[in-house]
């Protein structure tokens, strides 16, 4: 007879891999907190409820942290409800500081760790304080790439501290290694050196962590690219050009591309909509209807300008600037 | 003061005067707070002489009204109003109703002053009038001028001398006028009383406005009953032991201390600047004083003035030239008894304020010391290298240095009685007006007191500092019941960090101002705070946050800003997350409430059924709130156990699931073998009929 570890194991591990598990978990958990109530509705509708919100990746909302960073897909779907979320602060232009953004992602996610955000604004502030002021846009991608590639960054960070400090982070690594070795010594003992480590040797190095890393990798050709454009590189430039690659962002394929960045037409036709229900609001709009009236009497609200509600704001003209650089970039 | 006053006042003081006293003390010119102090001590020998004194204020007036005086005085105040004939009729009376109480006396001695006065009032016009028959000859003697008057002079007026502003520096000798019973020198410089001691006649001397610095040389003087010394330096009242018909003595604008006068009853301190009671009070130690005047001084007009005066000087029968009536006396030591609980109860008040700063002032320091500890905590967690050198200078600069400082300026004898207390207090629950201040998170537990309906309707205020905000956050269900009116909340050192922490607001039933101290609510430093706080609270339609009223525009920017959050937190939250989501907000209010008096379930049906209602009204974004971090820590953990209870139960199932599979395409794989075989031994079985035949007829007989 066949051995039915052999047979078992295969499907364990894929289905594992592919983390079915966990959501099947996550699904009994949630029966299982609300069992009263799902039961009045029907346990297969739940599980079909359930699944359906994993697909469109609503079911991570105000969900514990331990669950969003549990599989790619939840990160994805993260990411993408908190661009979906507070796209708005963006298009206002307001720039915050790491803590003003660790409260908002902290809406979403109550226990959101100020690591993973500090560690994102480090990408986005390199070496200047950290409670500098950021835009939008450009915490929105450093923090993907933190987010996203938590585990992988970290990994590379080590690779970089041994590389900086001479030593051979892979010593299964071919050759080649060792002239890097040779190239770092003597840079790191004089005072005016470029900072960094060489590119091509850092390289190899991620290539090699991509292939023994069990956790999300960016595509290495995109790796790759980046790193031939340079000669030497820092850990947090490496990190900042990895969070501005388009391609990367495309790869990762939560969040649209940065030109597109504060696009989003049905958020923005369903917020015309909710504005029109501010209570008081000038006398045109106090007839309007009960929450739930559908959006037929929004038309002469949608095209109604971000631009009145700018001019009060003392944040206007940097944000202004930090626009200017996204469209920039989109051209 | 009007004549008619007076005259009534001085007609009564003569029943009063008997062996009496009047002191006109009267510092009217000098600029700065009157310095005069009285001693009376009654153990010192009293004066032989009896001094009559009158006000010499109305003294001068009247002479001015004479003409006498034609140079109009500085310090002239509104007596100068009073009329000639009034006024020497009111000195005439005055003497007279004075030396009808003194047996002492002869009638021609006492009509003479005033007699002499009216007819100068007649003949002289001016003071300088005098110097045109009057020589002064410089003596033998070298530093006195000797005096000399004509003949015609002496014949008209033998019995009186006016030697006013003659520039004098010393008394003249007076020769040959033994007969003067008036003699005048007002306006000069003299320096010291001499050369006068043979004119034993005198009855009237004037030495008004000239350097003496002391009484003497007045010893002979025996007949003198009128001595005016105003304006002069003499600072204490000495060498009249011998003058024992004095009646008047005028000693106001001195600088002295009136000593020794055990038999004073009327003392005169009108227009002397004094401005307290404490500078007078110690006349109230002399049982003689029986009539005092205090009008035209800055305590008199004060509103404790009769009462404190009254109150104090029980012994008086006449204040200010009026009768004290046994009413006032009653109503003044009603009014003093109540003025002295005032004053307990200010003193009470104070203590308490005292005791209220000392006790904000610890529990700041608990706070602080807290908020250290916490931080160290939170920085040996996570080695963060930005905040924490920011976070514990911050806040040790700003409440450990004042407090020694606070502590330093307090009476020390409050300090002593309060240190005890004020130690042990690490809260404080203050109800003022409409509002309710709590400090330090034991104050919170006053919400549990029983308030009563009055006192929690009135509160619209309510103020939290020194309070975690997560402390706070347990109680606000209990605060909603008891003070249902509160509408403005008030946080201070509350430790807001978080947006999120804002949901938690939204239980309340009302609330249409919030004030968020910047102190100790790092939270406020966020552009978006206030934005989103209109936000989250939108069914509160907030009037005014932190001081600023709120724009239609502010509301329309939160909506922008945070609108799609809450489309999403409503439309896009799967069913089972909403319900897990509300339930959960029921769930931990019902919780906080059942955690914190567990034992009125009635409140707590009602307070559940509140929340629904709440959570109707705001469907939108009741799924954003907020569950304080040691709930939300408790949830975790009991989320790890179920997970964990998940894991296994999806374990085992995958297991069976995966064996059953296996087994299954085990099957699968054995069975078109397994079939073939099946159906090659059949046919093998039955390949000979008749021996299957046999066979199966054989089975059938042995079954039978």
């Amino acid at each position: 007879m066949l051995s039915p570890e052999r047979l078992a194991q295969p499907d364990y591990e894929y289905l594992a891999q592919r983390h079915v598990l966990t959501y099947m978990e996550d699904a009994v958990y949630q029966l299982l907190e609300n069992r009263e109530d799902i039961s009045q509705y029907g346990i297969a509708r739940f599980f079909t409820e359930y699944f359906n919100s994993v697909c469109q990746g609503t079911h991570i909302l105000f969900r514990e942290f331990s669950f969003i960073q549990a599989t790619p897909h939840n990160r994805a779907s993260f990411l993408r409800a908190f661009w979906r979320c507070f796209r708005t602060v963006g298009k206002n232009g307001d720039l915050l500081t790491m803590r003003e953004y660790h409260c908002l992602l902290q809406l979403l996610c109550p226990d959101f760790p100020l690591e993973l955000t500090q560690k994102a604004a480090r990408i986005v502030l390199m070496d200047d304080a950290m409670d500098c002021l950021m835009s939008f846009s450009d915490f929105l991608f450093a923090f993907q790439i933190q987010f996203y590639y938590s585990e992988f960054l970290d990994s590379v960070a080590a690779i970089y501290q041994d590389l900086l400090l001479g030593k051979n982070p892979n010593t299964v690594i071919v050759p080649t290694s060792s002239s890097g070795l040779h190239r770092q010594r003597p840079a790191l003992g004089e005072a005016g050196v470029p900072e960094g480590v060489e590119a091509s040797l850092f390289y190899q190095c991620l290539e090699n962590l991509c292939d023994r890393h069990k956790y999300s990798c960016p595509p290495l050709a995109l790796v790759k690219e980046i790193l031939s454009g340079v000669q030497r590189l820092t850990f947090y430039g490496f990190l900042g050009t990895l969070s501005k690659h388009p391609g990367i962002n495309q790869a990762l394929g939560a969040l649209p591309d940065k030109g597109d960045l504060m696009q989003d037409p049905a958020m923005d036709e369903e917020l015309e909509r909710l504005l029109a229900q501010v209570p008081g609001l000038a006398p045109a709009v106090t007839a309007t209807p009960e929450p739930g009236c559908p959006p037929s009497r929004t038309p002469p609200r949608v095209g109604s300008p971000w631009r009145p509600l700018h001019h009060p704001r003392k944040v206007d003209t940097e944000s202004d600037g930090s626009t200017e650089e996204t469209d920039e970039s989109e051209t | 003061m009007i004549p008619g006053k007076y005259r009534s006042v001085s007609g009564r003081s003569a029943n009063n005067v008997n062996c009496g006293l009047h002191l006109v003390i009267q510092t009217s010119s000098l600029p700065e707070k009157n310095k005069v102090e009285f001693k009376f001590n009654r153990d010192s020998p009293s004066f032989p002489g009896r001094l009559l004194q009158h006000d010499l204020e109305r003294n001068y007036s009247s002479r001015q009204g004479d003409g006498r005086v034609i140079s109009p005085s500085p310090r002239n105040k509104s007596s100068c109003i009073s009329s000639t004939t009034n006024l020497t009729e009111l000195y005439g009376l005055e003497m007279k109703a004075a030396t009808s109480s003194l047996s002492a006396f002869g009638d021609s001695s006492i009509q003479t002053p005033s007699k002499s006065r009216i007819r100068q009032g007649c003949h002289s016009a001016g003071p300088n009038i005098s110097g045109d028959h009057i020589n002064l000859v410089s003596s033998s003697m070298p530093s006195f001028p000797i005096l000399q008057r004509s003949s015609e002079e002496k014949i008209l007026y033998s019995d009186r001398l006016t030697l006013e502003r003659q520039k004098l520096t010393v008394c003249p000798i007076i020769d040959g006028e033994e007969h003067l019973r008036l003699l005048n020198f007002q306006h000069n410089f003299i320096t010291r009383i001499q050369n006068i001691s043979n004119l034993q006649r005198l009855i009237f001397l004037d030495l008004y406005d000239n350097q003496i610095e002391e009484i003497s040389g007045l010893s002979t003087l025996r007949s003198l009953r009128v001595l005016l010394l105003g304006k002069n330096r003499i600072k204490k009242i000495s060498n009249l032991e011998n003058l024992i018909n004095l009646d008047v003595l005028d000693l106001h604008g001195n600088q002295r201390d009136v000593d020794n006068l055990p038999s004073l009853q009327r003392l005169f301190l009108s227009f002397n600047n004094i401005s307290s009671f404490d500078s007078v009070s110690c006349l109230a130690d002399s049982t003689s004083l029986s009539d005092i005047t205090f009008d035209g001084n800055p305590i008199a007009q004060e509103s404790w003035y009769k009462h404190t005066v009254l109150q104090n000087m029980t012994q008086l029968r006449q204040l200010d030239m009026k009768r004290v009536t046994e009413e006032e006396r009653r109503m003044a030591s009603v009014v003093a008894k109540k003025e002295e609980e005032k004053k307990r109860e200010s003193q009470k008040q104070s203590l308490l304020k005292e005791k209220k700063r000392l006790t904000i002032n610890n529990v700041a320091r608990h706070w602080d010391l807290q908020q250290r500890v916490a931080n160290n905590a939170t920085n040996q967690d996570r080695k963060d290298s930005a905040s924490p050198p920011q976070d514990p200078c911050q806040t040790e600069g700003s409440t450990t240095s004042p407090f020694p400082e606070d502590t330093g300026a307090v009476d020390s004898g409050i300090t002593s009685a309060l240190q005890g207390l004020s130690v042990i207090d690490t809260h404080l629950v203050e109800v003022d007006g409409d509002t309710l201040s709590l400090y330090g998170s034991g104050a919170l537990e006053s919400l549990d007191r029983n308030w009563s309906v009055q006192t929690a309707g009135m509160i619209t205020t309510v103020s939290f500092t020194f309070i975690e905000f997560d402390e706070i956050v347990q109680v606000l269900p209990k605060l909603k019941i008891k003070f249902p009116n509160s509408l403005h909340l008030k946080f201070k050192e509350t430790n807001l960090v978080m947006l999120q922490q804002f949901n938690a607001l939204a239980q309340l039933r009302r609330m249409d101002q919030l004030t968020v101290d910047p102190q100790g609510n790092p939270v406020v430093n966020f552009t978006l705070w206030k934005y989103y706080v209109l936000f989250r609270l939108s069914h509160f339609s907030m009037q005014k946050i932190n001081g600023t009223e709120v724009t239609q525009n502010d509301m329309i920017m939160a909506e922008r800003l945070f609108g799609i959050l809450a489309h999403v937190a409503s439309s896009e939250l799967p069913q089972y997350r909403l319900i897990s989501i509300l339930g959960d907000a029921r769930k931990k209010q019902f919780r906080y409430l059942l955690e914190t008096k567990g034992k009125k379930p009635g409140i707590v049906n009602e307070e559940n059924n509140d929340s629904k209602r709440l959570v109707g009204e705001n469907t939108n974004r009741a799924t954003l709130n907020y569950t304080t971090r040691e709930f939300y820590n408790e949830k975790l953990e009991d989320i790890k156990e179920k997970k964990k209870f998940c894991k296994m139960y999806i374990e085992d199932l995958m297991k069976e699931a995966t064996e059953v599979n296996m087994k299954n395409e085990a099957l699968q794989k054995l069975w078109p073998q397994m079939f073939i075989e099946l159906v090659r031994d059949a046919v093998i079985e039955i390949r000979n009929k008749n021996s299957y035949m046999k066979l199966c007829l054989q089975q059938i007989t042995d079954q039978k």
